[in-house]
């Protein structure tokens, strides 16, 4: 198996990467249309700013090459904290982007009132029973997560919960397309299960 | 519910790890050593994050810095803070790339607020942790040695609305000693911002880090003391808050 971590110059994958190897999967990092082609498997990392982040995936062209991977081409895809977010539909940081829209949800930031921001730390999921992201764990299971904005979505996109003054979309998966809003690389032991169930069962 | 940390920060100057008293540093060993007495890749599971922090005196050696941090990170799937002498975005990109999750600032936050402006509209709030050592009410930089003219809890709110995404608050006072946390003033300072707060400086054993981390709006307790905790004192520690209530993941 092939698996190429999306390099679209955001954040650290070599954490990713660090993992990958952990789990006896050989990886590249790369932004290529050629490499993206041969690849059997999709992760897109991510952190920083949602807008700074589309102008630098536009920028390399990669939102047309993801476009033909994951949706005509059908190549599972996982996105990670502010990949994930990137695969959905908008954001509401810095006046509003679009997105990649291959899933139904929209981020906005926490509300301050009520909750320190950002949320970092770890924090427990519950997983959707038919998930395939968790299967064979628990029922509550910690992961560390480390972002101010957030997923809501009204449609089912197979959305995991985790509680931070009211829930919130965890991880999401649809038929190839993944998305954990925590960082699997950085979660121990559950986080390297949740990345060998991606690997396996998408 | 969101859990409290446990953080091992790791002092590194000129190819060495150090014990630091009071801000004076003591070579203890290098990557080698570290790897062999600390078993890094099998405590990094009872630590819940690590922060390591280049304290090279002169023009710190960013590349030299970077490829140990490259090293240290293979195998750790903990989140790793690095920084010490950060004085450009594309500094801290080098940082990224090398293995850090998150960036450390400290004397940039005085020194170059617009440069903390530009890392944190790219890399976003989260990714910034502002690392600030202490006297009293006497705020230092460049490594605990130059005070500067703003006091404590002025600065601290200052960093709150230059949109920081953390406080690593050192008491230069307690560091390395092994007395205990200045719980004083970690409780006056976590009374008057809203954002995590990470306290340094002090910790000699487990009952110090649990009077430290029962506290509200205490965030994460680290400790730099390489001796303290050798070999199992981290996991030890770990299991010991656990059994005393404390929320702390307990899976590894």
């Amino acid at each position: 198996m092939k698996v190429v971590i999306v390099d679209y110059g955001m954040g650290n994958v070599r954490s990713v990467a660090s993992a990958l190897k952990f789990l006896n999967v050989d990886s590249i990092i790369s932004s290529e249309e050629k490499d993206l082609n041969k690849a059997d498997k999709l992760i897109l990392p991510g952190v920083g700013a949602f807008g700074s982040a589309m102008e630098m995936v536009k920028a390399r062209g990669l939102d047309v090459a993801l476009c033909e991977q994951v949706i005509q081409r059908k190549k599972p895809v996982l996105g990670i904290c502010l990949g994930m977010q990137l695969l959905g539909v908008s954001s509401d940081e810095g006046g509003g982007t679009e997105g990649l829209g291959f899933v139904d949800g929209c981020v906005g930031i926490f509300n301050d009132e009520y909750v320190i921001i950002p949320h970092i730390g770890f924090n427990q999921v519950t997983p959707k029973s038919s998930s395939r992201l968790y299967r064979g764990m628990g029922h509550s299971l910690d992961f560390y997560f480390v972002h101010s904005h957030k997923m809501d979505s009204n449609s089912d996109i197979g959305q995991s919960y985790c509680d931070y003054n009211g829930n919130f979309v965890a991880s999401f998966e649809r038929d190839n397309i993944a998305g954990t809003q925590f960082h699997p690389e950085l979660s121990k032991t559950n986080g390297l299960d949740v990345l060998k169930n991606f690997l396996e069962l998408f | 519910m969101l859990r409290k940390r446990i953080i091992f920060t790791l002092i590194y100057e000129d190819g060495f790890f150090n014990q630091s008293r009071n801000f004076r540093l003591q070579k203890v060993g290098n990557i080698r050593w570290l790897e062999m007495n600390y078993h890094f890749q099998d405590i990094a599971f009872s630590l819940d994050e690590i922060v390591v922090l280049n304290a090279s005196k002169g023009d710190k050696n960013l590349k030299d810095f970077a490829s140990m941090l490259n090293r240290l990170v293979d195998n750790v799937f903990i989140p790793i803070a690095a920084g010490g002498g950060i004085n450009s975005v594309a500094d801290a990109e080098v940082l990224f790339e090398n293995g850090a999750d998150k960036i450390v600032l400290n004397s940039a936050l005085y020194e170059k607020p617009n440069m903390v402006r530009d890392i944190v509209r790219h890399y976003g709030k989260q990714s910034v942790v502002g690392s600030v050592d202490y006297i009293n009410q006497d705020v230092f930089i460049k490594n605990g040695v130059q005070k500067i003219d703003i006091p404590l809890d002025s600065y601290i709110k200052n960093l709150e609305s230059m949109n920081v995404g953390e406080i690593y608050l050192n008491s230069i006072e307690q560091d390395g000693t092994g007395f205990g946390y200045d719980i004083d003033t970690i409780q006056r300072i976590s009374s008057i911002i809203k954002m995590p707060l990470i306290v340094a400086g002090g910790a000699g054993n487990e009952k110090h880090l649990l009077e430290a981390i029962s506290l509200e709006n205490v965030d994460a307790v680290a400790t730099a003391n390489l001796f303290n905790f050798i070999g199992d004192g981290l996991p030890n520690a770990r299991k010991y808050l656990i059994e005393k209530h404390c929320n702390l993941v307990q899976s590894v």
